[in-house]
């Protein structure tokens, strides 16, 4: 399937808003583009002609999250995306439904404010035991396809409910993460958690259209975490 | 737990559990017509006079508005941004709603009382 190009061509968003007074899409021609090549390692070689030029990244490897880029009109992690499978141009843009700070570089707060907002943590109401709380092996399997999400952001901003809604909305990585903490078996605040998630907005602007599974770069599954939450509310009120 | 914030899990119950009403409700009433249709308006009229049909009536209308709201407001709520604008758009929503519901309800009771 990888096919040897030679040069290849690439549409990157631009936007200073400094000296800019409005986003536009500037032309990139890279020679000698190899077999195997991400497009992390093309975005660098493009800095290095081109050093206004700014993009996050960090372990390049999909384990961190920090260069979730729209690609082709399709939002995933620029180091685990192959040259390869790229039709020329390669449009590259920032994350969709985000403020932009510079070039391809978002400002995360809401999404993060949403993190927050749903307390990514265990909650235990009873005293600390004196040793390590136990999980048996099928309490531990229910947090599998949970705890991988690395909170790149792919899946909120590809969802028309949360670009409708961005400040109520808590979007499909934090509810993921909400039912990372609802499904655990140690966690004791299962009734709180609940109660704070429901009404018309947080969760249930939710209409499963499933962009989130479309894109999730880990192939996780948000819609099917929201359907558990929604299973555990009714549980809760019968 | 009370007003807006309740409107979350009740409203997305309600809404699946009366489509499932009105289905089945549109369904059989759809099937009483083609397989035994009205000779005249005063046999129509028998029929939906007898309690259970009137009943069943009632609540089809009932859960229908119910499930409109939901669904008039998830679109509201979706493609109106500015807060306003939302709020008097779902008061409309809510108030056009109510109204043909209680018309619905004055035909009913009117073909009960005669």
């Amino acid at each position: 399937m990888p096919i040897h190009k030679q040069t290849m061509r690439f549409s990157i968003y631009r936007f200073n808003p400094e000296t800019d007074s409005s986003p536009q899409m500037q032309e990139y021609v890279l020679e000698n583009v190899e077999r195997g090549m991400m497009l992390r390692d093309a975005l660098l070689r493009i800095k290095s002609i081109d050093e206004s030029f700014s993009f996050r990244h960090s372990c390049g490897e999909g384990v961190c999250g920090s260069d979730a880029l729209n690609i082709n009109g399709r939002n995933g992690l620029a180091c685990i995306t192959p040259l390869a499978e790229l039709s020329e141009p390669v449009e590259v843009r920032p994350l969709p439904g985000m403020p932009v700070i510079r070039d391809l570089v978002v400002d995360m707060s809401q999404f993060y404010h949403h993190y927050r907002a749903v307390k990514p943590y265990l909650i235990v109401h009873d005293p600390e035991p004196e040793t390590e709380y136990l999980q048996t092996p099928q309490e531990r399997d229910r947090l599998d396809g949970l705890y991988e999400c690395i909170l790149c952001g792919c899946c909120t901003t590809s969802c028309p409910s949360f670009w409708w809604n961005p400040d109520k909305f808590r979007g499909p990585a934090a509810l993921l993460q909400a039912y990372r903490f609802l499904a655990d078996s140690r966690d004791q605040a299962t009734a709180e958690r609940l109660e704070d998630l429901d009404g018309p907005y947080r969760m249930f602007r939710c209409h499963t259209i499933m962009n989130c599974v479309n894109v999730c770069p880990k192939g996780l599954n948000p819609s099917k975490a929201i359907h558990g939450i929604k299973k555990m509310m009714l549980k809760e009120m019968v | 737990m009370s007003g807006w914030r309740a409107h979350g899990m009740r409203a997305w119950l309600m809404q699946r559990l009366t489509a499932v009403y009105v289905a089945l409700f549109f369904v059989s009433m759809l099937l009483l017509f083609v397989l035994h249709p009205f000779a005249d308006y005063a046999s129509w009229r028998q029929f939906m006079s007898m309690p259970v049909v009137n009943i069943a009536t009632v609540f089809f209308f009932l859960g229908l508005i119910y499930h409109a709201w939901v669904g008039l407001r998830d679109v509201v709520i979706d493609y109106i941004s500015q807060f306003t604008l939302r709020m008097i758009t779902l008061m409309v929503v809510t108030l056009s709603l109510i109204a043909l519901g209680i018309w619905a309800f004055m035909v009913l009771v009117t073909v009960v009382a005669l």
